[in-house]
This record gives structure tokens, C-alpha cells and sequence, in this order.
């Protein structure tokens, strides 16, 4: 078995110094079927040959899978961030616009008015406690004088062009800036 | 397998040539010797001499090293809003050196685009004139005509940075540079102060709170493919970046912005230098706001011209508090038992005290037999004087020093006043009177909304909180206040001053304008002469009017002052401020109406 198999290896790596193994040739040339050795050495070879090949066309898909795996991941991770920076300016827009200054605008666009006149039914007795007033409007209620220069160049609620389709909807001072869907990814 | 059979039998057939044979191999060896020494010179050179500078060369072409950004902590409301938050804004930088004409593909044809057309694209983009942007390319030029760097704009929001990154303009790129982005604007925008350009806090909280606030910013490298991709498996972070906590303060926003709206609406009104409100809650002492007018908006600071209007003067600010302080001394007469309630004393017009001193009252009047509470209610100088001087000047001193004058509240504000009150072998004699009555001294807003805090919760001085802690990433809080109270007065002497208080709240000249029904409420108003910067008066007034409310079971303490309102330089300016602010806390908080009748105290005998 260990001849055979050093013979395949020989074969495959030609020893040009090997001159002096006399005594093995002699050996291996009495040894009874030659050809039914020979059929062995053919099928080693080959399965050898075919590992080799399967492990190198193994190790190449491997690689191109993982390049493959990074373009993946970098195109993703960009999609992420992009992603990422749309949801930070959308919440950013919301946050501004429930800013007080622009719900009270939004509330007086409306025609709402601020009251700072509680009155109060007291169930116990159903005494009324306070003076009972249509409301008028509080001092608070005058036009923005806690600037935000957030809301700078934002339009109100009412003040938006009637668009029946659009009834319903929820206002918002400035529309968010969405990208049209996911971006998709980019692999070379 | 047949070559090698061959080969090996014919040099077995040939024994004459292992000469030649021999001769070769040794060729061979020698020739493979220098083959392999050439190499292993080549290698050594390689791994061992040039090593250090090769690998640096190596690296640096491969590896790309990027700053991670910790964000700065938010400083919130009670609530949760948002006050100041950080968000990602982006600088656009272009290399003007290769700010050249290039090749765009239109609709499938390829154009070429110039360089003014690109400008033009960019400015568009950006909101400049595609001529200021040529000028920055031309003026980087003249400076260096190699010039690869130069800003296009700084701190635009993403919208700004998609638009120039999809017109594909090869000269151009983007940075990343984080913002303080206050999204209520104005509202708490005196306390919260604001940071410069480069980050660095300049006022206020962010200045006070920065030892919480502060971010650090961490260090990645990567290395990346000839195509720009990342290479995986290959990121090392030799820097964690670390994010700052979040501030949490005692602010209500929504109360905050109806309390400087109103306070504004005042001001204006009436002409007004400046003015205060304070909002305190009676129990616990943290304010609940703390408005400023005028106001600034730390979006825009430069708005803001007066550098004094950028802070908050409700912390920094401290004037001669006036009437309003006559509380404190007829609190420390009630405590200390040198009279009661029922106390009399004759009040003239003009008062001259053995010691020498010149006490008047604001308008003329006779002789008037006057309880603590009738002083109170016509606020008489003369009459607060005869109540005073039961007291030695060491006395009130204690009592004033108890109730938080002279020394700064406890809310770790940045430059925050703690108004002037001389030690007591200092004063003169007119200073020894005058001090009963709010003269010869000066508070902050802040701290005679405290002295109000004192009396309501039942004569326990509560430290004014203005931040609750600094919450970190895990949700712990850190740097917790303390807030342990101390005892000013006897409860008993407390609840008389309240009563007293809510006698001057109902008789008082300015009662209709301050009026909340249904609910018992305290109050004093104060009138102060304003100080001309040069050791004298000026002509300006400061009036304000501090109480709390509801007065059968003291929940929320409200301190107005109006400075110099030229328009009405009374009392009556400030009293519609702090009805609508008292009715508004009361209103939001759902305070219970008060149930029980006021008392009703002698003011005369």
C-alpha cells in the first residue's frame, strides 16, 4: 500500500535525482499482477486530482461569497445610514412641530383661543366656583412671542391650500422628506 | 507515470553517464543556491530592514481612519421633551484644485458639464448664488494653487446633503459634523444658554451641566478593497466613542412657554427693561419655570443683540426686592413672638427712629392704628419699621441668612447671584430699617419666590431645585440634588403669615386685577427703586408681586418683576401676570378649589 502510494507521489512530483533505488525497481517488478496495480494508481491519481480541484473550486467560491458577503454588507450599511438619517430628520420635523410655539399658532389658525379662566362645578354641592366667561382670549394667546427659528418659513395648518383629497390628513407644518422606498442594493 | 518509468530506466541503462550526471546536479545545486540566497537576501531586506516603513506604506493605502462621533446628552423637561438635543448635521467640502468640467450621463447621452454649471447645480442645492461659490473655488485658489480643501456650506440637514450628492459632481464631498438643535426655540432658551460654533458651551445649563453633557468621541480603522469597500473582519476601534448623559431638569416646557408668553405680552405692554417669572413648586422647591424676558433662542443667539438678554436674569440678576420682602420681616416678628396678630402699632406718614434714621411711606396719610396685617395691606414702610424694630438688626439678620438671602439657591446654576446683604456691623442706621422692608439689599427672582416657598410649606425652606440629576445611558441617575429641608419658622408662624398674606391678596388696591376664583391665594406685591449703575436711583421702577396658592394647602409659589415699565410703573403691572400664570399652574396641575373661607384678620384697632 505505502508503495503504491509513493509511486502516485512520484508521479506527480518527478524526482529527477532519484537514480539509485535498485533494489525497490527489482522488487516491484516481480510483484505478481502489475496490472492490477496499476488500475489503483490511476483511481489515487484521479481522486486526487478531483480533491484538489474541488477544494480550489471550493476556496474560489468561498471567496468570491465573501467578497460577495462585503459588498453585500457595505451596500447595506450605507442603505442603514441613509435610512438612519431620514428617520433622525423625520423625528427631528416632528419634534419641532409639537414644539409649542407651532401647536399654539396651529391652534389659534384654527380659531381656538387659549383660556386661563377656570371655572369649576363642584359636585358636592354644585356650587359653581368662579365667574362662568366665554373665553377671550388669554394674554398668552397673541401671536408667537417665544421665537423658534426652527419654525421659521413653516406653514400652518389652515393656511395650507383646501384640498378636499387631502381632508383628514394629518397636517403638518413641513412635509418630511422621504425617499422613494428602501434604496436598493447595489452588489458588482 | 510512463515518462517517470522511462526516465528512470534509461538512466538505469546508462550507468557511463553519472558522471555527467553528478556534474549536473551539482549545477543544479548551485544554481538553485544563488536562486535561493538572491530570494532569502530579497526576503530579509523585505520582512526585517524595510519592514516598519513598508507595512506603514501598506496600511496607509489600505486603511481608513474614521472619528465616531459619542453624541452630546439631552437636556429634557420633567416630561421628557426635549429642550436641547444633538443631531447629525453635514459641512459640504470640494477640492477646488480639481474642480474641473465633467461628464454626466443625461437620459443616456453623456454631457459635459462646466464648472459654473456645476456651481450654479451646488448652489441651488445649498441656497447660495452659483457665483459665491466659484468666488470660494477662485479665492482657495489664489491662496494656494494647490488648494484640495475648501467648504462649500456647514451644517446643512440631510436634505441639503442628498441634493448635492445627486447631482454626482465628482469635486465635491460631505463631512459629517454634529449639531445642538433646541427644538422648543425660545422656550427655557435663557436657562438652557447654547454652545459655539466649534461645540464648546457657552451659558447656562450646557455651560453648568457640561461635566454630564460632555461626549467623548471614539476612533475606528478599517481597511478598504481598491473600490472603496470595507474589507470585513478588518474594523479595530482603538477608541470607544462615549455618549453624554442627559440633563434632566424641573421644567414643565408647556407651562415654561405659557408663562414666557405671558410674561412677554406684559412686558411689551407695559415697556418693560426686563422682567422675570418664576414658578416654583411649594412642596418640593423645583421650579417649574423660570421665564425671562426678553428671550433668546439658542438657534439663533445672534438675534439676540444684548449679551445680558442671552442669560437668565431670574438667576443672575439681583435687585432691592421692595415690598414683597416685608413677608420675610413680618415672618421673623410672627416667629420670634415679639408680637401677634393682634398686635397694634400706630403708623404715621413720616417715622424718625431714635437711631436717626428717615423712614416715609409712598403717600401721605395721618396717623393710622394698624395691625401687622394692616401694614401689610397698605404696605406702609412706617408701620412695617414698628413691627421691625421688636427685633435686634442680629435677629432679622439670622432669620434673612435662614430664608437663602445673600448666598446663591441651591440649583448649581452657572454665575448665579446670591444679591448683596451686608454683615450687620455694617449697616448704617437707614440700612438697619431699610432692610425691613426690602431696601439696603438685593435678591434674585429666585430667591424671593423661595422666601415665598418658606412661608407656603409650612416654614420649611426646601433647596430650589432646578435639575433632578444627570440620567446616563444604564438609566441611573447621578449628581441627585439633596433635598432636605430646613426650618425656618414654626408652622404656626408660617400658616399666620400665609393668613396675612391672603388678607393683603384680597384687600390689597390691586386685588381685581389678580383675582382667581375659586381658589384661597397669597400674595404681596412689591415696588422697588431700580439702581442707575452709578451708586444712586434711578428714576425706573422694579415692581413685582410674589404669592403662592392654594392658600388653605400652598402648592405652587409664583414670583413676577417687572423692571422699568415705563408704561405703568405700579403693581398694576405685574398683577394680571400673575393672575393668569397662578390660574394657568392651577388649572394644569388640577388643583382642588379651595374648599374652607378665608380668614378675615383685623387690620385695624
Amino acid at each position: 500500500m505505502s508503495d503504491n502510494l509513493a509511486r502516485v507521489s512520484f508521479s506527480l512530483e518527478p524526482e529527477p535525482f532519484e537514480t539509485s533505488a535498485p533494489a525497490r525497481r527489482g522488487f516491484r517488478l516481480v510483484s505478481p499482477t502489475p496490472s492490477s496495480r496499476a488500475r489503483p494508481r490511476i483511481f489515487y491519481a484521479l481522486t486526487a486530482v478531483a480533491g484538489m480541484a474541488a477544494i480550489m473550486v471550493a476556496q474560489l467560491l468561498l471567496s468570491v461569497g465573501i467578497s460577495q458577503g462585503a459588498y453585500e454588507i457595505s451596500s447595506l450599511q450605507s442603505s442603514q445610514s441613509e435610512l438612519g438619517r431620514t428617520a433622525a430628520s423625520v423625528s427631528e420635523d416632528l419634534v419641532r412641530v409639537s414644539s409649542p410655539q407651532s401647536l399654539a399658532a396651529n391652534a389659534e389658525g384654527l380659531g381656538m383661543v387659549s383660556n386661563s379662566n377656570p371655572v369649576y362645578l363642584r359636585l358636592s354641592d354644585g356650587a359653581v366656583l368662579g365667574a362662568p366667561a366665554s373665553a377671550s382670549g388669554s394674554r398668552a394667546g397673541a401671536a408667537s412671542l417665544v421665537p423658534n427659528a426652527l419654525l421659521n418659513g413653516s406653514t400652518l395648518l389652515s393656511q395650507l391650500p383646501a384640498d378636499p383629497a387631502a381632508a383628514g390628513a394629518v397636517a403638518i407644518t413641513s412635509a418630511p422628506v422621504v425617499p422613494a422606498g428602501l434604496a436598493a442594493p447595489t452588489t458588482r | 507515470m510512463s515518462v517517470r518509468n522511462t526516465r528512470s530506466s534509461s538512466a538505469r541503462n546508462n550507468p557511463t553517464n553519472s558522471r555527467s550526471s553528478r556534474r549536473r546536479t551539482l549545477v543544479t545545486i548551485l544554481v538553485l543556491f544563488a536562486v535561493i540566497s538572491v530570494f532569502l537576501v530579497r526576503l530579509v531586506d523585505i520582512q526585517v530592514v524595510q519592514a516598519d516603513s513598508l507595512t506603514k506604506d501598506s496600511v496607509g493605502n489600505r486603511s481608513v481612519g474614521q472619528v465616531v462621533y459619542g453624541s452630546r446628552g439631552e437636556i429634557v423637561d420633567t416630561n421628557g421633551v426635549v429642550l436641547a438635543g444633538t443631531v447629525m448635521r453635514y459641512n459640504i467640502t470640494m477640492s477646488p484644485v480639481n474642480a474641473t468640467p465633467f461628464k454626466r450621463t443625461v437620459d443616456g447621452k453623456k454631457v459635459e458639464i462646466s464648472v459654473a454649471d456645476a456651481a450654479a447645480e451646488i448652489g441651488a442645492a445649498t441656497g447660495q448664488t452659483g457665483d459665491a461659490i466659484l468666488l470660494t473655488i477662485s479665492t482657495a485658489l489664489e491662496a494656494n494653487a494647490e488648494a484640495n480643501f475648501a467648504y462649500i456650506a456647514q451644517k446643512v440637514d440631510v436634505d441639503v446633503l442628498r441634493a448635492v450628492q445627486n447631482l454626482h459632481i465628482p469635486w465635491t464631498y460631505s463631512e459629517n459634523s454634529p449639531s445642538r438643535v433646541y427644538p422648543n426655540g425660545a422656550v427655557a432658551g435663557n436657562m438652557l444658554g447654547y454652545l459655539s460654533g466649534e461645540g464648546v458651551p457657552q451659558a447656562g445649563l450646557e455651560s453648568g451641566q457640561d461635566a454630564c453633557l460632555a461626549s467623548t468621541n471614539g476612533k475606528e480603522t478599517y481597511e478598504k478593497g481598491a473600490d472603496g469597500v470595507r474589507i470585513p473582519g478588518s474594523s479595530v476601534t482603538s477608541a470607544v466613542a462615549v455618549d453624554g448623559g442627559d440633563v434632566v431638569t424641573t421644567i414643565d416646557s408647556d407651562l415654561q412657554w405659557f408663562v414666557q408668553q405671558t410674561l412677554a405680552a406684559r412686558a411689551q405692554e407695559t415697556g418693560a427693561a426686563w422682567a422675570t417669572a418664576v414658578v416654583l413648586d411649594a412642596k418640593s422647591g423645583k421650579l417649574l419655570a423660570v421665564a425671562d424676558y426678553p428671550s433668546v433662542d439658542p438657534n439663533a443667539v445672534g438675534a439676540t443683540e444684548d449679551p445680558q438678554d442671552r442669560g437668565s436674569r431670574a438667576f443672575t440678576q439681583s435687585f432691592e426686592p421692595g415690598s414683597t420682602f416685608k413677608a420675610l420681616t413680618a415672618a421673623s416678628v410672627l416667629d420670634s413672638g415679639v408680637a401677634t396678630l393682634q398686635t397694634g402699632i400706630v403708623a404715621p406718614y413720616r417715622y424718625l427712629p431714635a437711631n436717626g434714621a428717615n423712614i416715609n411711606d409712598s403717600h401721605s396719610h395721618p396717623d393710622q392704628n394698624m395691625t401687622l396685617t394692616g401694614v401689610l395691606i397698605d404696605s406702609s414702610n412706617t408701620g412695617m419699621s414698628k413691627f421691625g424694630e421688636k427685633l435686634t438688626d442680629q435677629q432679622r439678620y439670622d432669620y434673612m441668612k435662614a430664608f437663602g438671602v445673600g448666598t446663591p439657591t441651591e440649583t448649581g446654576f452657572p454665575r448665579e447671584d446670591g444679591g448683596i446683604l451686608h454683615p450687620v456691623d455694617e449697616w448704617d442706621n437707614q440700612t438697619s430699617y431699610a432692610t425691613m422692608f426690602g431696601q439696603g439689599l438685593t435678591t434674585t427672582a429666585l430667591q424671593v419666590a423661595s422666601i415665598y416657598q418658606t412661608i407656603a410649606n409650612d416654614g420649611v425652606r426646601m433647596p430650589v431645585q432646578l435639575v433632578e440629576g444627570c440620567r446616563q445611558a444604564d438609566g441611573t441617575m447621578t449628581n441627585v440634588p439633596d433635598t432636605t429641608g430646613t426650618r425656618v419658622l414654626s408652622e404656626t408662624a408660617a400658616n399666620d403669615t400665609s393668613d396675612v398674606l391672603e388678607m393683603v391678596y384680597q384687600k390689597s388696591w390691586v386685588s381685581s386685577k389678580w383675582n382667581i376664583p375659586g381658589y384661597r391665594v397669597a400674595a404681596k406685591t412689591g415696588t422697588a427703586q431700580m439702581p442707575d449703575g452709578k451708586g444712586g436711583y434711578s428714576n425706573g421702577y422694579l415692581v413685582s408681586v410674589s404669592g403662592f396658592a392654594p392658600a388653605d394647602d400652598p402648592q405652587y409659589v409664583v414670583s413676577v418683576s417687572i423692571a422699568d415699565p415705563v408704561k405703568l410703573n405700579t403693581s398694576a403691572a405685574p398683577a394680571p401676570v400673575f393672575q393668569e400664570i397662578m390660574s394657568q399652574v392651577l388649572k394644569k396641575y388640577r388643583a382642588v378649589p379651595s374648599g374652607a373661607t378665608a380668614p378675615d384678620l383685623p387690620s385695624t384697632w
